[in-house]
């Protein structure tokens, strides 16, 4: 897979189909990658598919001028299509390779499993749905499901509807491992004044670093509303309230864009859990208003469509 | 104690030019009753209102906010309120979820001839927010030690 991504790459390159190729290079830490964005064909070596390649490339084509090869797993696809929706990019300027994705694992969860840290592991291989961690000299063995990052888990399109090449042989989501929602659930079931407590809680420990906001290829703002003075909407000081509100509308604005893909959860220096919010959103948007997004390049965008009836039983 | 009994809501209500504005007139000449805790923003339509007024509102102590317009179909630019409802509703539902409590977002249609309905709707929002009591949702409670001391709040 990885020596067919490398020649098409290439061949992309070289025939000047296209000006641009983003994908994946091994990072600069143990098991970790890091996004290649080249424009030289020789690069075109460097790019691994593996279990680790966790960053959201679509985040990139925004910022990017001219044709662009771009290697999608099914979240990218979604994003990707959810830009073509909003006029953020061309189809015709893209080359999606697809990546059948089988899930990424989430090293936080397989420190926490070892008790080790990253670098003292010596290696992590993944075997159909078990991952062998080697660690001390000794092998220790787990089912996929506790080491995949939680987003894999609820994944519904592994392997991109939306492409021109196809690396490897397509996926289907794999139904015995959607255990999404749990932490959704148990909030459920507080008290109104419980849930807001609990939200109070987490959102005082965030520092508006503002990675959720930057690493998100459904928020491509120009200029967030956080940073507007005049009106100043939210104080730039990390107050719980202003973190809030913040996260709320945040959330408001990627409604219908947002594919669920898990990229803020996955870079809050914090932990704090977004993925709660993001995903909770996701299930009001397709309640409301069956809508999913990223799925149909051709679809209006959920706030520039409307029906003469829906949504209707609040108002008096 | 004695404060409680004498508190009153305050409703921030966004009324669109042509339609709820011209309701609330309406009820206004006709001599309408309704309760005086709404203050009213005039604004051009109600796809106009974004979801940051309403946090914004909230933020600074309102007990609720009322978003009013046109009836479906009604609206001056075509599509107006249509967007709005989508944008309320998607607002609505995530405030619930994140423990909002439900009165304090309300929305309704109420057009220029219907000044009976805007005074009633008034008084069923705020009757609403007595039952629910003072909007202590960004109230400090954690960050700082100014809790209770300086409680100004309110605009």
């Amino acid at each position: 897979m990885e020596q067919k991504l490398r020649q098409e790459a290439k061949a992309l390159l070289e025939q000047g189909k296209v000006d641009w190729i983003i994908g994946f290079a091994p990072g600069s830490l143990k098991f970790t990658t890091t996004p290649l964005i080249t424009q030289d064909k020789d690069d075109a070596e460097q790019l691994v598919i593996n279990p680790f390649i966790t960053n959201n490339l679509a985040n990139f084509l925004t910022e990017i001028k001219g044709r662009v090869g771009i290697v999608a797993k099914g979240c990218e696809s979604r994003s990707i299509v959810s830009l073509i929706q909003d006029n953020k990019v061309a189809r015709e300027n893209l080359v999606i390779l697809a990546v059948p994705c089988p899930g990424i694992i989430d090293l936080a969860k397989i420190e926490r499993l070892v008790g080790k840290d990253r670098d003292e592991l010596d290696d992590i291989t993944r075997d159909g749905d078990r991952v062998s961690v080697k660690v001390d000299g000794k092998k220790k063995e787990f089912p996929i499901a506790q080491v995949l990052f939680d987003h894999c888990l609820a994944c519904e399109l592994p392997t991109p509807q939306e492409y021109d090449i196809i690396l490897g042989e397509p996926r289907l989501p794999a139904p015995e491992l959607k255990v999404s929602g749990q932490s959704i659930a148990s909030l459920k079931e507080m008290t109104p004044a419980e849930r807001w407590a609990s939200w109070e809680n987490e959102l005082s420990r965030c520092i508006r670093c503002y990675a959720c906001r930057n690493v998100c290829p459904a928020c491509f703002c120009q200029r967030c509303f956080v940073e507007e003075t005049e009106p100043q909407w939210t104080l730039p000081m990390p107050h719980w309230q202003d973190n809030l509100i913040f996260q709320i509308i945040r959330n408001i604005h990627v409604a219908g864009r947002c594919t669920d893909c898990g990229e803020c959860e996955r870079v809050c220096p914090v932990n704090i859990p977004l993925r709660s919010l993001t995903r909770e959103m996701y299930d009001i948007v397709g309640e409301l208003f069956q809508f999913k997004s990223g799925m149909d390049k051709d679809a209006l965008p959920l706030m520039v469509h409307y029906e003469q009836e829906e949504a209707e039983d609040f108002f008096r | 104690m004695k404060q409680e009994s004498e508190w009153e809501p305050k409703l921030l209500g966004f009324l669109c030019r042509w339609c709820s504005y011209a309701g609330a007139d309406l009820a206004g000449t006709s001599r309408k009753k309704y309760p005086a805790n709404i203050r009213i923003i005039k604004v051009p339509c109600s796809g106009r209102v974004d979801s940051l007024f309403i946090l914004k509102a909230l933020r600074l102590g309102f007990d609720g906010v009322l978003v009013s317009g046109c009836h479906p179909g009604d609206c001056h630019y075509q599509t107006g309120n249509y967007r709005a409802r989508r944008r309320i509703a998607i607002t609505k539902r995530f405030l619930e979820y994140l423990g909002v409590e439900p009165q304090r977002l309300q929305a309704s249609w109420v057009s220029a001839s219907e000044g009976g309905k805007f005074s009633e709707v008034v008084t069923d929002v705020t009757q609403g927010l007595k039952e629910v009591g003072p909007n202590q949702l960004f109230e400090r409670k954690k960050n700082g030690a100014k809790a209770k001391a300086g409680s100004k709040g309110t605009a």
